[in-house]
């Protein structure tokens, strides 16, 4: 037990510093890599406490895609460099004390709940899926993913499927001045507009227009 | 028949006011003169048939108002108290029709000048002839309305406006207090028509009401109530302060409205009420005060005035006060008598000043004339007449008049019936100083005028020497012929029969032959002291000014009531006015209503532009705060 | 304290959760930071099913959170898709400067 609390200690601690630090550092890079670490410290809790399938899902998936994403946007708008500091700027900065206040009551309020429910353990009502300890976590999962869940999990990978179409649409843009074949204009050639017959005089060239 | 009576001014009135432009100048004048003048031809028929046939009616013309228990009619009753009002009307209008003609030659509007004066004798027509009081109210109004036009006929001038303004605000005074006594009446008797008032009234001789905290006897404040309404049309002493300053209007107007007609409206309310008067001790007492009071006050008033209209207007209102005293010793038809005969002489009077003016070019200050008797023969001898029937010389008509109404207070037996009968000797002696003093300083002495030379004055025009002639005929006959017929003693004439009501009748006696020869002797000898201050020594009047400074200008400055009432009443109206436009009107109602909403819109409009800033942060954060107020709402729930 | 029950792990997501909402407006650079906070949002909603579904043995809390991860994946390359096309038509894509949506 005791090492479940200090590793829970461990991680978390470096969960929380890692987020505000994400809000705070000057570096937009150095932001996405606190964000980084914030992801691969909560896998390690998850792997912890034994969801172990969803921890090395979220290091894949979020730290080797999401992150990396955000990575290549940083580089490539060249938005590293922010000079201001981030409580100092002209537009009204008179709403931070406010903000901090209203996130705070937040705060409480989750904690209000989370304390009422400590107090009233009957509150809630399971669903017919336990956990067993024999087999594995990911065994588990795929018991239940493709059989009960099925139809979200095409669902799911509709939107995935969407969001990468999105993501074309909207950043494609046609060149100019780039030459390209389609194929069809060629089948589709005719003679007529193909071959030309021309009458040439001996002893002088054809002129070929470019 | 009768209809056409007070249908014809009110025709002539419609086609002089809207088509006169069309029809041009003559033609209204001839045509508005030739119509009143029949209608006043018709009035004297009707006073024949009444005299002669005894002759009573009540022709209903139309249903006015029908409306639960109130049932109003247009009307017209004739009978000896409207007849009498009726020829007093037409004809001193009719004259003065033609007298028009002629004064108002030199002006521009003479069209609209004579719908007016058609207009008003329709309405004081439909006051005389009503059978009810809303009939009356309506005529009463009327009135009010026409002087307002007249007066500020010459609406180019400041001084007529404000005095028209004037005019009209201080009757609105007396005519709240006689709204609020028809009113009463309604309230009391259920009905407002002359005939059930006056037979319901002996059923509630004592009941009492409590008025404004007070108990009072219901009777008594109906007339009082009424009597307020007759104070602010015929001038009595309060709400007198209109009369001098309507001589702005022209002479004509004074002429018609300000000696025969309107001011005697008030007079014919309370003989018409003599059935309600008579049964309040209270009210009576309180009309011979006011009365004597306003006689004695402008008899005084008019010793020091300049101006020839004024003189004759505060002689009016003395008269006037003759005329409710009269009534307040119960002596009606007297005071029926003395409005008779006060409209022919005073109309000749006032004519009369208007041709002087005429003469000299406008100026109407008795100090800038003088030594013209030669050479405006035919004013001068009118206005003696006039004279002469003002004071009550002997055998003139106003002796007659005025003689008996100072014999009835005396007949009255009370303290102040005695005493009223010495103020009125008083200011009869007083009149007749005035009067002469009038005659003596317009014709007699130097010629006195800067701006005009004497072979300059001239005499009037006959279309306006005819009317004077036609009125100093009434003022010299009317006295002696119609003496039996108004106050005739015992059963010789019962000409009154119901129109007034006598709770007791008029003593016959006779008072004492030494009092019989008191008045005349006075006004007989006033001659001849004020040929001596105004003629002969001129320079005694100055000196006594000069020495009694204080009541010389206490009595110049009309006893001062125009500059009380500013101070109590006109400043601080004008300062409320003021602060509730200000304040109220400004700050509160604009604040709270347009102006103020439009500026909150305004500025919740700018605070509300904020929101849509473009950043997409605050827009997140908005939605923050909307998040935490519902979930703090649901879990406070 | 030292016992970890549920409550820890809730009060761990609950904090990273208010971390990610400050973040979204108190940053004063630019739009990426946005993102990544709604990042941080997910992630504290992951840490709070899985920990419920650990600690009530119901497995139904991690199914979830795998589409959960699926949706923020597609999201944040959506959302970056968008940056990239915004960044191109306006060349900036600091936080002050984006106010298109003026009123």
């Amino acid at each position: 037990m005791i090492a479940h609390s200090i590793f829970f200690y461990f991680f978390s601690i470096i969960a929380i510093i890692s987020a505000i630090m994400v809000t705070a550092s000057k570096n937009t890079v150095h932001s996405v890599f606190f964000l980084i670490l914030d992801f691969i410290s909560i896998s390690c809790l998850f792997i912890m406490i034994g969801a172990e399938f969803l921890g090395m899902i979220m290091l894949i998936v979020y730290v080797g895609a999401v992150a990396v994403l955000f990575l290549f946007v940083v580089m490539m708008l060249n938005v590293a460099q922010q000079q201001n500091q981030w409580f100092l700027s002209e537009t009204s900065s008179g709403h931070i004390p406010v903000g901090l206040i209203i996130s705070f009551i937040i705060f409480f309020e989750l904690i209000i709940v989370i304390g009422g429910w400590k107090y009233k353990p009957d509150f809630i009502n399971p669903t017919n899926i336990s956990l067993e300890n024999n087999i594995s976590n990911t065994h588990s999962l795929g018991q239940v993913l493709y059989t009960d869940y099925i139809h979200i999990f095409q669902i799911s990978g509709m939107i995935l499927l969407i969001a990468m179409i999105g993501a074309i649409v909207l950043t494609y843009r046609q060149r100019e001045g780039v030459k390209k074949q389609s194929y069809v204009k060629q089948i589709s050639r005719e003679r007529s507009e193909g071959v030309e017959v021309l009458e040439v005089a001996s002893n002088k060239g054809v002129k070929i227009d470019d | 028949m009768e209809i056409s009576i007070i249908a014809l001014p009110l025709i002539a009135s419609i086609i002089s006011g809207f088509f006169g432009r069309l029809i041009g100048d003559r033609n209204s004048e001839v045509i508005t003169s030739l119509l009143v003048t029949i209608s006043a031809i018709l009035s004297a028929l009707v006073l024949y048939k009444v005299i002669f046939n005894q002759y009573q009616d009540n022709i209903i013309i139309a249903t006015w108002i029908s409306s639960g228990t109130l049932d109003v009619n247009w009307s017209m009753k004739i009978d000896s108290l409207s007849a009498i009002m009726l020829v007093v009307v037409t004809s001193v209008s009719s004259l003065v029709h033609i007298y028009s003609i002629g004064y108002m030659s030199h002006d521009p509007h003479k069209p609209r000048f004579m719908a007016y004066l058609s207009l008003f004798t329709f309405a004081m027509l439909m006051l005389v002839t009503s059978d009810n009081f809303i009939q009356l109210f309506f005529g009463w109004e009327g009135v009010g309305l026409c002087s307002y036009f007249l007066i500020g006929f010459w609406f180019k001038k400041d001084s007529a406006n404000t005095a028209a303004i004037k005019a009209f605000v201080v009757n609105r005074v007396g005519d709240f207090g006689f709204a609020l006594g028809i009113f009463l009446i309604f309230y009391l008797f259920g009905t407002v028509n002359y005939s059930e008032v006056f037979e319901l009234i002996p059923t509630i001789i004592d009941k009492n009401l409590i008025f404004l905290g007070i108990e009072v006897n219901a009777l008594d404040l109906v007339c009082l109530l009424l009597f307020v309404g007759a104070m602010g049309k015929s001038a009595q002493i309060l709400l007198h302060t209109w009369l001098p300053d309507a001589m702005e209007g022209p002479t004509p107007v004074s002429a018609l409205i300000h000696a025969a007609t309107m001011v005697t409206a008030g007079v014919f309310l309370v003989v018409r009420c003599s059935p309600i008067y008579e049964y309040s001790e209270l009210a009576l007492n309180v009309i011979t005060i006011v009365g004597m009071s306003t006689a004695f006050f402008a008899a005084t008033v008019a010793l020091v005035q300049t101006d020839i209209k004024k003189i004759i207007a505060y002689s009016t209102c003395s008269q006037l006060g003759y005329m409710f005293f009269a009534t307040g010793v119960g002596a009606y038809n007297v005071a029926m008598f003395h409005l008779f005969t006060h409209a022919f002489f005073k109309a000749l009077l006032f004519l009369g000043s208007g041709s002087v003016i005429h003469a000299f070019k406008d100026e109407q200050n008795i100090n800038s004339m003088g030594g013209v008797w030669k050479k405006l023969p035919y004013t001068y001898c009118l206005m003696i007449i006039g004279t002469l029937a003002l004071t009550g010389f002997p055998f003139f008509s106003g002796f007659y008049s005025k003689d008996a109404i100072i014999e009835f207070a005396y007949l009255r037996g009370n303290t102040t019936g005695y005493y009223a009968a010495g103020i009125g000797i008083v200011t009869a002696f007083l009149t007749s100083i005035y009067s002469w003093r009038l005659i003596f300083k317009t014709f007699h002495g130097e010629y006195n005028n800067k701006n005009i030379k004497i072979e300059e004055t001239h005499e009037s025009p006959l279309v306006m020497l005819i009317p004077l002639i036609l009125l100093s005929v009434g003022a010299i006959f009317a006295g002696f012929t119609f003496k039996e017929l108004f106050i005739g003693y015992g059963g010789t004439s019962n000409f009154w029969q119901d129109s007034i009501f006598f709770l007791e009748p008029l003593s016959t006696k006779h008072p004492p032959l030494w009092f019989l020869f008191l008045t005349p002797v006075l006004v007989i000898s006033s001659i001849p002291i004020a040929y001596y201050f105004f003629v002969k020594n001129k320079n005694l009047p100055h000196q006594i000014a000069n020495v009694n400074k204080p009541l010389y200008n206490f009595l110049l400055n009309k006893w001062y009531f125009d500059e009380l009432y500013d101070v109590l009443i006109v400043n601080p109206s004008k300062k409320l006015g003021l602060f509730l436009w200000k304040f109220f009107d400004i700050k509160l109602i604009d604040g709270f209503g347009p102006d103020g909403i439009s500026a909150l819109i305004k500025k919740f409009s700018i605070k509300a532009n904020k929101f849509q800033s473009g950043y997409i942060y605050q827009y997140a954060f908005v939605m923050l705060l909307g998040f935490s107020a519902l979930l703090t709402f649901l879990i406070v729930k | 304290m030292i016992e970890i029950g549920l409550g820890h792990y809730l009060t761990l997501g609950a904090v990273i959760f208010t971390i990610g909402v400050i973040g979204i407006f108190l940053n004063r650079k630019n739009i990426i930071v946005i993102l990544m906070s709604i990042e941080l949002i997910l992630l504290a909603v992951n840490i709070n099913l899985v920990s419920f579904s650990i600690y009530l043995n119901d497995l139904s809390g991690q199914v979830f959170t795998l589409f959960i991860l699926t949706v923020a994946a597609a999201e944040a390359a959506i959302g970056l898709a968008i940056i990239v096309v915004y960044y191109r038509n306006s060349g900036t894509i600091r936080v002050e400067e984006i106010d298109k949506l003026k009123g």
